[in-house]
């Protein structure tokens, strides 16, 4: 079977900058699949080369089997990181736009959004303009979600709200593609993509991703003292009420520690996924 | 203080458009329309019939410029070469008395083949070898300033709503990130051009009703001619101003650029356009813009119709180039606007092919 979306080897170049270097990542049905990487690690690069909103220097990419065309993006959805929404149209007008733009007519408005149907967009909380968004990409019925920083700026509730969404999508059939910086939601995908420098560096589930990296666990009364001591020492500590959790190797935490006037132990712990990532970034740059 | 002084200069170094319009532009404007600028009219197109033609036309003086001379030819004739724009200015050479006629929709050239004849009378009466001359005013008898500014400014008018409006239309879009989300529905580029314009072309069809009727009813400008050759022309005038304000649009990456291009394309046409100076006046080295000028041509139209009662086949020319001006404008912004919504077509396809070579 196809996959929804597919890219071979793709490239993408401005000049002598890579944005995308030789990325293959495909999206099945019925699955969730977290694009991360940091800032200009080539995530929404990636995105527009899979939509066919820019041609790769490079490479392949396939669209519901084939070259993205508008036959094609018929049967995508898409929510921009701007959201793509028309500030100065109500929700119903936005939601009436985008089922003609899919050739469907008279389509009613999700219940939920009944309450804010003739509220102008641009007069919205954030929260609820990423909810409208959502639920108009989702209107038509879509094979496939692109999602690009779906949760930016959104408060917890509106976050859950909208993760609810995307698993019922998901369940639904449709392959959900989402880039994100939250590792709270990208453990929710059942696949990461990480994506470095343009590069994709690791892919699997979020237990793959994680895999058996170990991170420092440092116990000191004088925890606060520790955590400044590691920090200043440019560790990525992480503290976990008294605890502090350290992406490092173990006996240069005790190095630094022992220089000190700090009493603590260390203990080697299985890292969550944000420290996995923190790691396999640095590894990468270190490289 | 100064460290916002410094900031705004540096901002405005790299600003290449506004610092062009800032320092080049006045400039250019200077010398274009100081070449323009000019009311007097020192050459008149003037066409000498009747069967004193070859006498008369002897003794016609700068500013008259005789461009057709024939003693075969009579009163109709000067009379369709009037309402064809083929001479402001016509003599019919009879024995005895010679009749002249004028376009009065040529306000410069009429005053000053007026002042001219009045001359000539004089001079003729003081050297006793006058002979009755008698003269007459078509079109526009009493040379009504607003007989002859209204059906270009209605001309003008669609220019601002054309292009400064239409102009804002996709840079908005593309300022507010819905451009993106247009390119993944599955419009095709003539889709949105064409959505784009059908809203600003009925809104400006129905100004240009108004600004008709208004010009009739309160400044008692005559309506002589045929209403569906002037809506022809301004369909297609409508649609050069469009196209033009969608290419704008699509050649502007902020608000800002659109309304600073939309304004260097409008200046010239309200100065350059035969609005306010006549364009046989207008300087050699300028006035080949006034015909690459959409609203030159427009008013050509509204004043040949409107005024004139010019029928469709002494309007052709223009008619023919506004058409081909609206075709090549709007196919101009659907290839521009091609590459903001629909990338993937060709430069895709010849990617992946490239790709596939090489692998």
């Amino acid at each position: 079977m196809n996959a929804l979306a597919e890219t071979r080897c793709v490239t993408l170049r401005y000049g002598e900058f890579t944005a995308v270097d030789s990325v293959s990542i495909a999206v099945e049905r019925g699955e969730t699949v977290g694009l991360l990487g940091a800032n200009g690690a080539g995530k929404t690069s990636l995105i527009r080369l899979l939509l066919g909103l820019i041609p790769p220097t490079s490479g392949e990419a396939l669209l519901l089997g084939s070259s993205p065309s508008v036959k094609s993006r018929e049967r995508v959805g898409y929510v921009p990181q701007t959201l793509g929404l028309y500030e100065d149209l109500t929700v119903k007008e936005n939601w009436d736009f985008t089922n003609r733009a899919f050739g469907l007519r008279r389509l009613s408005l999700p219940e939920d959004l009944g309450e804010i149907r003739d509220d102008l967009v641009g007069e919205l909380p954030l929260g609820i303009q990423r909810q409208v968004a959502f639920a108009v990409a989702t209107s038509h019925g879509p094979a496939l979600l692109v999602l690009d920083e779906p949760t930016s700026g959104v408060a917890p509730l509106s976050r859950a709200r909208l993760w609810n969404d995307i698993h019922t999508s998901a369940e639904a059939g449709s392959g959900v593609l989402v880039t994100t910086h939250n590792m709270e939601e990208a453990e929710q995908c059942d696949r990461l993509v990480i994506m470095v420098d343009g590069q994709m560096v690791v892919s699997g589930t979020p237990a793959d991703v994680i895999g058996s990296r170990l991170v420092v666990e440092v116990r000191s009364e004088d925890w606060r003292r520790a955590f400044e001591l590691l920090d200043s020492a440019g560790f990525v500590v992480q503290a976990h009420g008294d605890v502090l959790r350290v992406p490092a190797a173990r006996d240069v935490i005790d190095e630094t520690i022992t220089a000190s006037d700090i009493e603590a132990t260390t203990t080697m712990v299985p890292a969550n996924l944000e420290e996995a990532f923190v790691m396999i970034v640095s590894e990468r740059s270190a490289a | 203080m100064w460290a916002m002084t410094v900031k705004e200069f540096r901002q405005l170094r790299r600003d290449h458009r506004t610092f062009a319009m800032m320092i080049v532009l006045p400039v250019m404007m200077l010398v274009i329309f100081g070449y323009a600028a000019n009311f007097t009219v020192s050459k008149i197109s003037t066409v000498v019939v009747g069967p004193q033609a070859m006498t008369v036309a002897e003794q016609l003086k700068a500013p008259f410029r005789v461009v057709e001379i024939d003693p075969k030819l009579g009163i109709s004739t000067a009379k369709s070469r009037l309402l064809n724009g083929r001479a402001e200015v016509a003599f019919i050479a009879e024995p005895g008395t010679t009749q002249v006629l004028m376009d009065g929709t040529q306000l410069f050239s009429t005053e000053t083949a007026e002042a001219s004849l009045g001359r000539m009378a004089q001079a003729a009466r003081a050297s006793g070898t006058a002979s009755p001359l008698s003269f007459s005013i078509l079109y526009n008898p009493r040379l009504n300033t607003s007989w002859v500014l209204v059906p270009g400014l209605a001309g003008l008018i669609l220019v601002f709503i054309g292009t400064l409006i239409t102009s804002l239309g996709v840079v908005r879009e593309r300022q507010s990130g819905t451009l993106e989300q247009l390119a993944v529905m599955p419009l095709r580029p003539w889709d949105v051009i064409a959505g784009k314009i059908v809203p600003y072309f009925i809104v400006a069809s129905l100004d240009l009703i108004v600004i008709i009727a208004v010009g009739i009813l309160l400044f008692g400008v005559p309506f002589v001619g045929n209403v569906a050759v002037f809506a022809l022309g301004a369909i297609f005038f409508l649609l050069v101003t469009l196209g033009i304000g969608v290419l704008i649009s699509t050649i502007s990456q902020n608000q800002g650029q659109a309304i600073q291009l939309a304004f260097m394309v409008m200046l010239p046409q309200i100065l350059l356009s035969g609005l306010i100076f006549p364009i046989s006046s207008m300087g050699v080295g300028v006035r080949w813009i006034s015909y690459i000028l959409p609203l030159t041509y427009f008013i050509d139209i509204s004043r040949g119709v409107m005024l004139k009662g010019m029928p469709i086949v002494a309007l052709l020319e223009p008619l023919a180039l506004l058409a081909i001006l609206a075709m090549v404008v709007l196919a101009l912004a659907m290839l521009r606007f091609r590459r903001d919504l629909a990338p993937s077509s060709r430069s895709y396809r010849s990617a992946m092919a490239e790709s596939k070579v090489t692998a």
